[in-house]
């Protein structure tokens, strides 16, 4: 159903919502069963094959060119994303009487980043995260000394050290004595899991972008490949010619495929894992078998686009996203969970939050950058979690008892 | 009970019905025996949930082969006639009373077992001063795996008059206790939130359940009790190391030396 808010800010579908209003898109009973027993399998198979399972396509449709798929699925632009931010911020806290706004977001999502550019004064993190409680008042109290403050991640102000907390801890007796200022801080939901339970009385009224459902994840990619082509995109199945796009209000009476859903229950409503595998399962040609009602061969794409730029997309099961090897053991679970948790982090951080070698940490990311669940940053020091890979590493650390974020049931 | 009743019932079973018999109780073990190791095997690939499930469906499993078994043989060798049956179980009730009482016992304890749960495989228990984990519920006794890969069984017989001790009934919560002495005269307060923060920053620490420091002053020392949840029962022992290990740096750095049991004693 869409929204007033949708309406206003088609970059931000739903708008920002209370974080205890937060609920996954709803998925279906049999697919959950389909899912849990597939898991089984996955985890069985996996033991009695254990090799390194990174992503693969299991079709042989040629995928579209780097051009058409940054003008089909281009990524947010941080500017816009921003300024909706901001709207509905300044909305919201004008109601409530807050000085410091609280956004808790899920990765990947890319909106605490793009507050780097709201043209307030951007607080970054100190070089050295291990400080005194001592050193860290003083270095807050320099810092929020004038108004309109950003720290677009807080998850970079800490680690999980004993020696690594006092920064934010600092930061949260003085966020509870209001003697912040004005500011703004985005959070990533696993930072912030953290520190709800270290500090559960927190004085902090968290808000988060509303889960993508398949009806909003339709119009956000809508949106996105209208600000790159002025036009709406036409997407349909590769195997069944079933529509994806455009969004249903505009094309009248046709036949619609759940694909949207399906990707929106896969990504827990998180539209940065949305958009990564969207990109992976778009497709320049169908199936040259394809039965759909009237898309028998590559020819017919033409027919498909005559009003306006077109794709298609292959089926979520024709694509194996990056799985977690079975045969790894906790050094590897220790370094996903604490990349996630920090947002990130460079091969000394790791080695100092998860308290294993330097070595065993070099040896444990090779092995999960070599199964496409761990990127490294252009600058080539810090360590990240895929977009792809993030639902496997995400269903396996809660599988292993880890705390993940609240952005799950 | 009618003695010539059940002479008769004895006497027409054939021989070929008592191999017949036989060979389904082979069967009916056979299958038994499979469902254990292949439930084990599998149930070492699995984790969380699915593995608790697949471990607690074997002793149902081997339940129904056995009533299934029995429902199976019984018509093979005698006529299922009300008398017959009265005679048989009647006399078998007798002589199996006496000959294996204490084998009885276990065997309804075990049935009990199954109804109430006590325990489950994939517990961690305490039973007469040993702790393990609960590997496989038999039909007579239970084997628990200790930390030093002992395997200990059970009978349920000692369920009807033994304290039992479960850590964590089923789930996956498993509180664990490290413990501490240290030198007294120092900051208390200070120590607690320093060896908070060591539970909160140990990677095997779930840290979405209570996390509790407890101290007490004894006669040994200033004793301090370091409360929290591995991330799996399974990683008891590295977790208590862990914390113990992380402790023991904060002490060294706050200048608080740590009693050990000779200095203690």
């Amino acid at each position: 159903m869409s929204t007033e808010t949708d309406q206003e800010h088609p970059c931000l579908p739903g708008g920002l919502i209370a974080l205890e209003q937060w609920q996954a898109p709803e998925t279906s009973i049999r697919k959950t069963l389909r899912t849990g027993v597939r898991d089984i399998l996955d985890q069985l198979r996996a033991s009695i094959h254990p090799e390194e399972q990174a992503f693969r396509s299991l079709d042989d449709l040629p995928l579209l060119t780097p051009d058409r798929l940054r003008q089909y699925a281009p990524p947010p632009d941080a500017a816009e994303v921003t300024r909706a931010i901001l709207a509905q911020l300044e909305t919201r806290e004008a109601l409530r009487g807050r000085s410091v706004s609280f956004l808790v977001v899920p990765p990947f999502s890319g909106l605490a980043r793009s507050l780097a550019d709201s043209g307030r004064r951007v607080i970054t993190p100190p070089d050295n995260l291990l400080l005194s409680e001592q050193d860290a008042r003083s270095w807050w109290q320099r810092q929020l000394s004038g108004d309109h403050w950003v720290i677009p991640e807080l998850a970079d102000f800490w680690l999980r050290h004993r020696s690594g907390l006092p920064l934010l801890k600092e930061l949260f007796a003085l966020l509870a004595s209001d003697k912040a200022g004005t500011g703004l801080i985005g959070c990533s939901s696993w930072c912030w899991q953290f520190w709800a339970n270290y500090l559960p009385e927190l004085p902090v009224a968290p808000v988060t972008p509303a889960p993508l459902d398949g009806e909003r994840l339709v119009r956000w990619l809508d949106h996105l490949a209208r600000s790159q082509t002025g036009q709406s995109l036409t997407v349909r199945m590769t195997h069944d010619g079933l529509y994806v796009l455009p969004a249903p209000e505009q094309a009248g009476q046709i036949k619609y495929s759940s694909f949207a859903q399906d990707l929106a229950s896969l990504a827990r409503g998180n539209p940065g894992v949305a958009l990564a595998i969207w990109r992976r399962a778009l497709r320049a040609r169908p199936e040259a078998e394809s039965e759909g009602d009237d898309v028998k061969s590559e020819g017919d794409l033409e027919a498909v686009t005559s009003s306006g730029p077109g794709c298609w997309v292959a089926p979520l099961d024709q694509l194996s996203l990056p799985a977690v090897p079975q045969s790894v053991g906790r050094h590897s679970s220790h370094v996903l969970h604490a990349l996630l948790l920090h947002e990130g982090l460079s091969e000394e951080q790791l080695a100092l939050v998860t308290g294993l070698s330097h070595r065993e940490v070099d040896l444990t990311l090779g092995r999960c950058q070599r199964a496409e669940l761990v990127t490294v940053a252009d600058t080539g020091t810090y360590f990240h979690v895929t977009p792809l890979g993030y639902p496997a590493v995400r269903k396996y650390l809660l599988s292993r008892g880890y705390p993940a974020d609240g952005f799950g049931e | 009970m009618d003695e010539s009743g059940l002479q008769q019932a004895l006497e027409s079973i054939s021989s070929v019905a008592v191999a017949e018999a036989f060979a389904l109780v082979v069967i009916a073990s056979v299958l038994i025996v499979l469902i254990q190791k292949l439930a084990s095997a599998l149930a070492e690939k699995l984790s969380g949930k699915p593995r608790l499930y697949l471990l607690a469906t074997v002793p149902l499993a081997r339940l129904l082969i056995i009533v299934v078994t029995v429902i199976l043989i019984v018509p093979i060798l005698v006529e299922p006639s009300f008398e017959n049956m009265v005679a048989i179980f009647g006399a078998l009730a007798l002589a199996i009373g006496f000959a294996f009482k204490d084998y009885i016992n276990s065997l309804i304890a075990g049935l009990v077992t199954l109804y109430e749960m006590p325990y489950r495989p994939g517990d961690w228990i305490e039973v007469n001063g040993y702790y393990g984990e609960v590997r496989s519920i038999g039909i007579r006794a239970a084997e628990i795996v200790t930390l030093d890969d002992t395997v200990i069984v059970i009978p349920h017989g000692v369920l009807w008059n033994t304290l039992l001790a479960n850590g964590n009934d089923g789930s996956h919560n498993l509180m664990c206790v490290a413990e501490l002495f240290l030198e007294p005269n120092h900051d208390v307060a200070q120590m607690q939130a320093l060896l908070r923060d060591v539970i909160y920053t140990s990677p095997l620490t779930r840290t979405y359940q209570p996390v509790v420091v407890a101290v007490t002053d004894t006669e040994e020392g200033m004793r301090y009790r370091l409360k929290g949840y591995p991330l799996e029962p399974r990683d008891q022992t590295r977790f208590i190391s862990d914390l113990t290990a992380r402790a023991s740096e904060v002490c060294h750095e706050q200048g608080v030396k740590l009693l050990c049991r000779s200095r203690r004693e």
